[in-house]
């Protein structure tokens, strides 16, 4: 296994908020890293930090062996690729343009579409099943179909490293299904690790190879999945008793929030 | 969708040449001699409208840029104190009774280049310090400033007296009367940096239109980006209002018909918004001459009764 990030104790601080605090992990290529946290807890900032939209205050990361601070913004979106929470803004884009542009950090300003970038964009089209979305309107997409489309374009900049932030947030459970399942194929079959911050503690339990937990911009707990739901943390981390019981088709075992007051 | 947007850039490049040849023609007494007029087209029409086509050009693409780089169609240099700057420099340029030229640049050019260097250095500062870069911190200074430097020009009006009064009152409206060869050479090195630095970011401006963040993601250097443009932008438009005074709604209104027109990729959109800002400048400067013929309205009254009543459908129809 080699390892693909390390993050050694990244602090974030804003106008004297501190954000992050002395975070460290690390993550094997291949992995598939959920990260969990009550609301507020510096999950959106440590991806912001790994994309180099917000510079640490303190502490190293590097990706393959180079400190991210070392590269220029495009050799960075050639390394991680981001698709961002479900934001309000309008994108005046047809799908097909929306998508090619993402092939902006292997161009220079004279440079043309090449053989390389028509690959790229076949096979993100080919992975996430968009074809027939390519000529619409991106502000006609629905939420389910919209996602789709934001992970194509990020797979079009072929980096190894895929950074979600709560890409299941505001779908019905039938595109949660369908978005998590492209997410692990991804994972398995193409080989791109994963960092997904997200809310769906069972999701993260049952299929994500390893969880980092946040709480107030501190880790609290970091390690395999499947012993997460074994120690307990999951009542402190969200200040909220579970109950357990076991799916009845996996016998995977599944918080549920207690009904005791 | 390629080739509506190729027939649509066609059209819009018919419709220029059409308004470049026929303008200078339109006008022309018929009791002046053959020479006369060949005279006053060749000295006066011609270089008039070279200079409102290269003038509209430049502010059409400035108002274009600035909207899309904070994805706000408020957001244009004009709304962010420029030309308030440059009509305080040249109010105080009149009321002090200066008379001077810099290397060939008439003062009154100088000192409304110079106004508007110092706002736009202030915005940029403010901004600056204000950690994060964002369009709501930068209309509300540009706005701030609009409204202090207005009222400073209305203090300088008051104290001048009636002649001086009415010279500044004149270059506030804008004009494009005034204008020879030597204004096209003074104001062509800023507005072709401008059009050669927009054209080559052209690929980051459709990035920048997604959001900050995934422009990031992307590999787009926002931050280098977004001051490259602001600096070159606030100086072309600095260069053309030191000129011909505050032409009003040009930026903002050109940009916003040639998105109707042609849709948000930048590929087209940028050589729309130049043929369609350049020939609407002409258009109006033209209509600015006719209307009350022998007379002359200043152009900044024309563009500006077309920009209000525009701005307004534009509030009621489109989404702000």
């Amino acid at each position: 296994m080699t390892t693909l990030l390390a993050v050694e104790n990244l602090t974030v601080k804003i106008a004297n908020t501190t954000l992050l605090s002395a975070v460290s992990f690390h993550l094997n290529a291949g992995d598939y890293l959920c990260v969990l946290g009550p609301n507020g807890a510096g999950k959106s900032t440590l991806l912001k930090a790994l994309l180099g939209i917000i510079k640490p205050t303190a502490g190293d990361i590097t990706i393959g062996q180079q400190a991210i601070s070392q590269l220029s913004q495009k050799q960075c979106a050639q390394k991680i690729s981001y698709v961002p929470q479900a934001h309000g803004l309008q994108l005046d884009f047809t799908v097909i343009d929306f998508i090619k542009m993402s092939r902006y950090a292997y161009h220079t300003a004279l440079s043309d579409w090449a053989t390389d970038d028509q690959a790229a964009f076949e096979q993100a089209i080919a992975i996430t099943d968009t074809e027939s979305f390519l000529q619409r309107q991106m502000q006609t997409l629905s939420g389910g179909e919209r996602q789709r489309i934001m992970i194509a374009a990020a797979l079009c900049q072929r980096a190894s490293l895929l950074l979600l932030d709560e890409p299941t947030s505001f779908l019905d459970p039938h595109y949660q299904a369908e978005v998590h399942q492209l997410i692990r194929h991804l994972n398995q079959h193409h080989k791109i690790s994963i960092i997904e911050v997200s809310h769906d503690l069972n999701h993260a339990a049952q299929h994500s190879s390893s969880i980092l937990a946040l709480k107030q911009g501190k880790k609290m707990w970091f390690g395999a999945s499947s012993e997460f739901l074994e120690t307990g943390h999951v009542h402190t981390l969200y200040e909220q008793q579970f109950v357990f019981t076991t799916h009845p088709q996996t016998g995977a075992k599944i918080a549920l929030v207690s009904e005791a007051s | 969708m390629k080739s509506s947007q190729r027939s649509t850039l066609l059209f819009i490049a018919l419709a220029t040449l059409i308004i470049v040849i026929v303008s200078p023609f339109l006008g022309m007494s018929h009791t002046t001699t053959a020479e006369i007029q060949q005279q006053i087209l060749t000295e006066i029409r011609l270089p008039r409208m070279l200079f409102a086509f290269i003038a509209g050009t430049g502010l059409a693409l400035c108002g274009m840029v600035f909207q899309a780089m904070f994805r706000n169609p408020l957001a244009t240099p004009f709304t962010l104190g420029v030309a308030s700057g440059a009509s305080l420099g040249a109010a105080l340029y009149v009321y002090l009774g200066l008379s001077f030229s810099f290397i060939g640049i008439d003062g009154t050019s100088f000192a409304a280049f110079s106004g508007a260097l110092i706002s736009i250095s202030f915005v940029y500062y403010l901004s600056r310090f204000r950690s994060n870069f964002s369009t709501e911190t930068l209309l509300l200074t540009g706005v701030a400033i609009s409204f202090f430097f207005s009222s400073l020009i209305l203090f300088i009006q008051y104290l001048s007296n009636i002649t001086d009064s009415f010279r500044i009152l004149r270059w506030l409206m804008g004009s494009l009367s005034i204008v020879g060869y030597h204004d096209i050479l003074q104001l062509l090195p800023f507005v072709t940096i401008c059009v050669a630095v927009v054209l080559w970011l052209s690929r980051e401006l459709n990035l920048l239109m997604t959001g900050d963040e995934i422009a990031l993601s992307r590999g787009v250097n926002v931050q280098g980006i977004r001051y490259a443009l602001f600096f070159v932008s606030s100086l072309c438009v600095g260069a053309i209002v030191a000129v011909c005074g505050p032409i009003g709604f040009v930026g903002m209104m050109v940009p916003h018909i040639c998105r109707l027109l042609i849709g948000h990729d930048h590929r087209w959109l940028i050589p729309a918004t130049l043929l369609f800002g350049g020939g609407f400048l002409i258009l109006c400067d033209t209509i600015a001459r006719l209307i009350i013929a022998p007379a002359e309205i200043p152009v900044g009254v024309i563009t500006t009764l077309l920009g209000g009543p525009f701005f307004i459908w534009l509030l009621i129809k489109a989404r702000i």
